[in-house]
């Protein structure tokens, strides 16, 4: 069975706006400035999978810089004392709470993966047969993060063949 | 009184122990459902409260709740669930399980804090 994608990029932008004001930014100083530059570079991603109703990855990426100041923001720590466990811990909460709130969304019968972690860049990961279709990019204090939504194409074209 | 977190992300213990220590909790930790369970035969008195995160590995946290009500011992503990989790099935199945209270990632201090004072765990006005 196949269905729709019922989430778009506003939701995508609203559910990250929600993490920054809960974790990364409390106080409202610091938010993430949109560049809608899905090309922006990264050295560190972490995504979680979505099985079921409808087939796909939430990956959140961005820059070192901005892992080890959001690793720092949840464990009230200074980013310097932040460790790689720490960074690899909070890259892979995000996007497991990101991607839990976007499969709220979809229709029922969806499933979540618990998170994968890699210390390398979004450019490095495969993906087979699924094609991006949506995100929020953006600087956190000039450091580029990017939260992005990946497709099965085989789902896809079962759509539009429908 | 006493508060157990449950999350597999270390960060996300780290949350929600600030915000219970803040309320005068003593706070113990666990990775996962099975850890937790592990960590409740030990301890002599049973905490008040237990946050639990849902998707963990081991044993999630939906699992958790159902061999909490099941044993006698455990029966006073208030469950809250504090997960990504978020359609109404899951917390219909949740609530249905014996949690008591369901919080949805992300959250605030301040939001988690009005949920323990429903439950009468904080005095009201502690956010204030």
């Amino acid at each position: 069975m196949s269905v729709e994608v019922e989430v778009n990029e506003d939701d995508l932008a609203e559910m990250v706006g929600q993490v920054w004001e809960s974790y990364l930014d409390p106080e409202g100083i610091n938010p993430l400035i949109p560049t809608y530059d899905e090309n922006q570079p990264s050295e560190v991603h972490s995504s979680v999978s979505i099985s079921g109703s409808w087939t796909g990855h939430l990956v959140y990426a961005s820059s070192i810089s901005a892992a080890r100041r959001a690793a720092a923001a949840f464990l009230a720590m200074e980013p310097e004392e932040v460790s790689e466990d720490d960074m690899s811990d909070v890259l892979g909460e995000l996007a497991n709470i990101v991607g839990g709130n976007v499969k709220a969304m979809l229709p029922p019968g969806a499933f979540l993966s618990l998170p994968q972690v890699v210390l390398a860049p979004e450019s490095s990961a495969r993906y087979p047969n699924t094609e991006r279709i949506g995100g929020v990019y953006g600087l956190w204090e000039d450091e580029p993060v990017s939260i992005s939504m990946w497709h099965s194409r085989a789902e896809k074209s079962e759509e539009e063949s429908a | 009184m006493r508060a157990m977190v449950i999350d597999d992300s270390r960060a996300m213990r780290m949350i929600l122990k600030r915000i219970v220590t803040k309320l005068n909790f003593d706070a113990v930790e666990a990775g996962d459902g099975k850890e937790a369970l592990d960590l409740l035969t030990e301890m002599p008195e049973v905490p008040e409260l237990a946050l639990i995160d849902w998707n963990m590995p081991n044993m999630n946290g939906l699992e958790f709740v159902i061999h909490v009500r099941a044993d006698p011992r455990l029966r006073e503990m208030t469950l809250v669930m504090v997960t990504t989790e978020s359609e109404q099935s899951q917390i219909v199945r949740a609530l249905a399980a014996g949690a008591h209270e369901y919080v949805i990632k992300p959250f605030t201090e301040g939001a988690m804090i009005e949920k323990l004072a429903l439950l009468g765990l904080v005095p009201t006005g502690a956010n204030s």
